[in-house]
């Protein structure tokens, strides 16, 4: 598999404090990666220094072989790279169209929106991937809005925009079941068009179940690499709970 | 955009869901759209609107103005508020420009500024206005009080988004700067129109209808664009966007200082063409006098009592003109029932906390 997007030592520092310590993996296309650690282990500042909004302190980004040189949101956003925020990233006193096409908008030429298209666009996309209840209009604001409904809207965005990389900030956080269960498939399905993804979760079960390859950060380096054949969730969960010191001492037990 | 959109509805994904047995449960919102009828929208709408508090005051408008207007009936000369010189001498003079002025304001305040330093912009502009009507000719002199405006708020604007300084620090400090910058230019005499205040500049900005003046044109005019643009143009979007999230704003790169430069361009050519509306019907301006200082105070509060939020985000422009119309008629009513001044000030303080309350609270009710 041909990599889509490629990172090289990146670190990152917020005064003292190395987040990001040399990480570097690839993103196959049409892959679904997961990306694991524990809390406050890098993984939301890896999301936005890969969507742009963050510059890294150090670090080579190529997509599709070809060097990026400087990494912002308005490259990403031409690359076709659509990410949905762990903190949702959403205007609460906008309606929840405003909200999808904020930046986005659908106008004429002279720059005027055209309401009922996007309306019309916003209930489709709400209704078709993230399937959850009791969003009554796309003229809703956002505010009036419960936690995973408020998710669903910025699931929405991501989807309707993303052409080649779609970034997942523990985009789960605040579903119910069914509402997962029908986003995990989403990502499986993404593969057919080609398009890949990161995930970024702490339900081990449901990366495993969906990515093909799983990134584990602890304390901003990355520790393991995996494709999914060659894993397991129990080795993941070492991993995670215990850093290297648990993937040593599982391979051992296991071996 | 065609190219973006990727869920169409026979995508795999579906499907999927379709298969489960909780879907048929589920009540799809694009139906619910569809199966709308005439009065569930209004109903909506209405809602919508409520939400804003847009509602609320212009129900108060009107029930002040039915008591105004009874008054007026019973005792014409003891409240003489349907008298044509009060209507057309006074609130279709006050009313259109405390409401641009407010517009002005609000646009800002939705973009997350204050801009404290109106009333020196205002006096500025028309010395602008007034000297080069006096030595060039009208139309240049209404280009170059319109863009005095937008110049002095544009300074400000980058002081204010540059250094991230608060707004109404640096507007405030300035404001001192934009005085002493009319007394530079003028002396400490007044400027004053007086061959150029001729037939077409008093049809254009003060002309008097019998009913109505000029101003309630430009008014309509600018309301209608300034609706146009906050609620229907792309670019009115991304400054409620900045005003209410500046972080989610940039994480869909929007730029966030310029817009807010936008906002601050905008109010100055707002409050640049206002100050040629005062300059045209006072035929004069004093620099560095207090007269303008007031309408700092009183647009913000027409754009709070109009249900602006003071904290970004939100606002309409019905309602700023709504807000503008109470305010003026409370100060006209109390100047006809012969209060004494200091009522006057004291009743449209009362007035700005209590609109800022309900603001408040409105907003606890969305959330
Ligand atoms: N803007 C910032 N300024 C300073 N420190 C930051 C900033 N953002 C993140 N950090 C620090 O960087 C580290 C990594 O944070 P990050 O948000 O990437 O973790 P995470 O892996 O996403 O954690 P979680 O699972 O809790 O979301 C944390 O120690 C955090 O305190
Ligand atoms: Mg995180």
């Amino acid at each position: 598999m041909s990599a889509l997007f490629a990172l090289k030592g990146v670190t990152k520092k917020y005064g003292p404090n190395t987040v990001l310590n040399d990480v570097s993996f690839e993103i196959g296309k049409g892959e679904v990666v997961g990306l694991l650690g524990d809390n406050g282990a890098g993984k939301s500042t890896l999301v936005k220094i890969m969507s742009g909004v963050v510059q890294a302190d150090q670090g080579d980004f190529t997509w599709d072989d070809a060097p990026v040189e400087k990494m912002n949101r308005d490259i990403t956003e031409r690359l076709g790279v659509e990410t949905i925020f762990q903190d949702s990233a959403l205007v609460p006193f906008m309606t929840i169209t405003r909200n999808i096409f904020m930046g986005r908008e659908i106008t004429n030429k002279l720059g005027f929106m055209k309401m009922k298209e996007m309306d019309s666009i916003t209930a489709e996309v709400l209704d078709s991937v993230v399937t959850i209840e009791g969003i009554k209009s796309p003229k809703q604001l956002v505010a009036s809005l419960s936690g995973g409904q408020a998710q669903a809207v910025a699931i929405a965005r991501a989807v309707h925009f993303k052409r080649s990389l779609l970034i997942l900030d523990e985009p789960t956080s605040a579903l119910a079941v069914r509402a997962t269960e029908a986003l995990l498939n989403y990502l499986t399905h993404l593969k057919s068009d080609g398009v890949s993804s990161v995930l970024v979760t702490h339900n081990l079960h449901h990366a495993y179940q969906v990515c093909d390859r799983h990134i584990v950060m602890n304390h901003g380096r990355k520790i393991l690499d995996v494709r999914r054949e060659d894993t397991t969730v129990e080795e993941l969960t070492a991993a995670v709970v215990e850093g290297a010191e648990g993937i040593r001492r599982y391979r051992e037990g296991r071996f | 955009m065609s190219d973006r959109k990727s869920t169409d509805v026979d995508s795999p994904v579906l499907e999927v869901t379709l298969a489960t047995e909780a879907i048929t449960t589920q009540r799809r919102m694009s139906d619910a759209q569809a199966s709308t009828g005439f009065g569930a929208r209004l109903r909506h709408d209405l809602q919508f609107i409520r939400g804003r508090g847009a509602l609320e005051i212009s129900v108060v408008l009107v029930v002040l103005l039915t008591g105004y207007i009874t008054a007026s009936l019973i005792s014409p000369t003891g409240f003489a508020f349907l008298n044509p010189n009060n209507l057309s001498g006074v609130i279709s003079q006050a009313v259109p420009v405390l409401a641009i002025l407010g517009l002005a304001a609000g646009i800002l305040m939705i973009a997350g500024e204050f801009d404290l330093s109106l009333g020196a912009n205002i006096t500025l502009s028309a010395i602008v206005f007034i000297k080069t009507a006096e030595s060039v000719n009208l139309w240049v002199a209404i280009l170059a009080g319109i863009l005095c405006g937008v110049v002095v708020a544009l300074v400000n604007g980058a002081i204010v988004v540059y250094t991230r300084i608060p707004s109404f620090i640096a507007t405030l400090g300035m404001s001192f700067f934009w005085m002493g910058a009319g007394i530079f230019i003028n002396g400490t005499t007044p400027a004053t129109l007086t061959t150029s205040r001729d037939e077409t500049m008093v049809f254009l900005f003060a002309q008097d209808f019998g009913f109505f003046r000029s101003q309630l044109i430009w008014l309509i005019i600018i309301g209608v664009l300034a609706w146009l643009f906050l609620h229907r143009h792309r670019r009115g979007n991304h400054l409620f966007a900045v005003g209410g999230n500046p972080a989610a704003a940039e994480a869909i790169s929007i730029n966030p200082k310029r817009v807010k430069l936008m906002a601050f361009a905008i109010f100055g050519g707002l409050v640049g063409f206002a100050s040629i509306l005062i300059a045209v019907r006072t035929s004069s301006m004093q620099p560095g006098g207090s007269a303008t200082e007031d309408f700092t105070l009183f647009a913000i509060a027409a754009a709070v009592v109009g249900g602006t939020s003071l904290w970004g985000g939100r606002g309409t422009v019905l309602g700023i003109i709504v807000g503008a119309a109470l305010i003026e008629l409370i100060r006209n009513g109390l100047l006809l029932a012969k209060a004494p001044g200091f009522y006057i000030t004291l009743f449209v303080g009362v007035t700005i906390v209590i609109a800022a309350i309900f603001n408040k609270l409105m907003e606890g009710k969305a959330r």
